[in-house]
C-alpha cells in the first residue's frame, strides 16, 4: 500500500524520488529526439491524411515534394505511422494490376 | 473477380443502394480482406488463423468507416489506396490492442517497477571512451530532463523513445488518441531543444561521434521485447 501510495504521489505531483541513471546511450537517443524536432512537424494525423498518395508517389519513384520531406520525417520519428505505411506500400507492391 | 471501377464510380456505387451498392461492398470487402491478408504478414504468420480473423474483423471494421467517410476522399490517391489505409488504420490499432491489452500504463511507463525506480533520470555514469566535453554535454542535458520534464513526461519520454512502445498502445491505456500523444511529445520536444538552445548546448558532437543516428524504424514491439 505504502508504495501503492508513492507512486500515486509521484505520478500527480510530477518528481519523485528514487531516479535511475540513463546510461549514455539512452541520452543519446533522447538528444537525437529532440536535436532533430523541428516547430512544423506533421502530426500523425496530418500524416494519415496524405499517406495513401504519399504511398502511391513513393512507388512511382518520387520523393522531392516538400510536403513529402515533412511526411517522411514523421514517419522517421512515429514507429506507429512508419507501420501503417510500410503495411500500405507491402499492399500495393503486392497487389495485382 | 472484382468489377474494375475507377474514384467515381467507387464513389457512385458506394453511394447508391440495392444491388448496385451491394455489389460494389462485396468488391470493395474481397480486395480489402486480399489486401490486408498481404499486408499483415510482417507482424502474423501467413494464412494463420490469428491473422485469418484479424483481417477479417479489420476488413468487417474498415469497410463500415469508409462508408460512413466517404466525403472525406478527396481523390489525391486511387480509392482503392485510400479504402487499404483505413484498413490498415484499423488492424493495426486492434493489432496493438491485442498484443499489448495485458499490459497496464504503469508497466508501460516504468521500466523497472519492481525495483521501486522512478521514471526521471539524474547525471550519466559515462564510459572511459567519451571525451571530458562529450561528458559534461551529456550530464548538462540530463540536468536539463530533469529540471524540465515532469516524471510522467519523461516516462513517456522513455517508452516511446527508448524502449520503442507504440504510442497507439499507450494512447488506447491513456485513453487519448494517439494524435494527442505525439502532440504531447512533440511539446516536450521543443521545450527542450528551447532551453538547450538558451544553454547554448551543442549536441551535434555527441550524437554524431555515438553512432545513434538513426530514428527508431516501424514495427510493433512485442511486449516484453525491451
Amino acid at each position: 500500500m505504502a508504495e501503492l501510495c508513492a507512486r500515486l504521489r509521484r505520478w500527480f505531483t510530477g518528481k519523485g524520488p528514487g531516479r535511475p541513471v540513463l546510461p549514455p546511450s539512452s541520452l543519446v537517443s533522447i538528444g537525437k529526439a529532440i536535436e532533430t524536432t523541428s516547430d512544423d512537424e506533421f502530426d500523425c494525423e496530418q500524416t494519415n491524411r496524405l499517406l495513401d498518395q504519399f504511398a502511391e508517389a513513393a512507388l512511382r519513384g518520387e520523393d522531392s515534394a516538400p510536403w513529402m520531406d515533412l511526411i517522411q520525417a514523421h514517419l522517421d520519428r512515429c514507429p506507429d505511422c512508419q507501420a501503417e505505411f510500410e503495411a500500405l506500400l507491402h499492399v500495393l507492391e503486392t497487389e495485382d494490376t | 473477380m472484382p468489377e474494375a471501377r475507377d474514384n467515381d464510380q467507387w464513389l457512385s456505387d458506394l453511394r447508391s443502394d440495392g444491388p448496385i451498392q451491394a455489389a460494389a461492398l462485396a468488391d470493395l470487402r474481397a480486395i480489402l480482406l486480399a489486401g490486408l491478408q498481404r499486408g499483415l504478414t510482417k507482424w502474423l504468420d501467413a494464412y494463420s488463423p490469428e491473422l485469418e480473423n484479424l483481417a477479417q474483423d479489420a476488413t468487417q471494421e474498415g469497410l463500415v468507416r469508409i462508408l460512413d467517410r466517404l466525403d472525406s476522399f478527396e481523390g489525391r490517391s486511387r480509392f482503392t489506396t485510400w479504402a487499404y489505409k483505413v484498413a490498415i488504420h484499423v488492424a493495426l490499432s486492434k493489432l496493438r490492442r491485442k498484443e499489448w491489452g495485458n499490459v497496464s500504463l504503469d508497466e508501460m511507463l516504468d521500466p523497472n517497477p519492481e525495483k521501486g525506480q522512478g521514471i526521471s533520470v539524474i547525471s550519466p555514469q559515462v564510459g572511459p571512451e567519451m571525451s571530458f566535453e562529450q561528458k559534461e554535454t551529456l550530464e548538462r542535458m540530463a540536468q536539463i530532463l530533469e529540471e524540465e520534464l515532469t516524471d510522467r513526461q519523461m516516462a513517456l519520454m522513455q517508452a516511446v523513445v527508448l524502449q520503442e512502445i507504440p504510442m497507439e498502445a499507450i494512447a488506447q491505456k491513456m485513453g487519448v488518441k494517439r494524435n494527442a500523444l505525439y502532440k504531447m511529445m512533440h511539446d516536450a520536444r521543443k521545450k527542450l531543444k528551447k532551453r538547450l538552445m538558451l544553454e547554448g548546448l551543442e549536441l551535434e558532437d555527441v550524437l554524431s561521434s555515438s553512432g545513434e543516428g538513426k530514428t527508431p524504424q516501424g514495427h510493433v514491439v512485442q511486449p516484453g521485447d525491451g
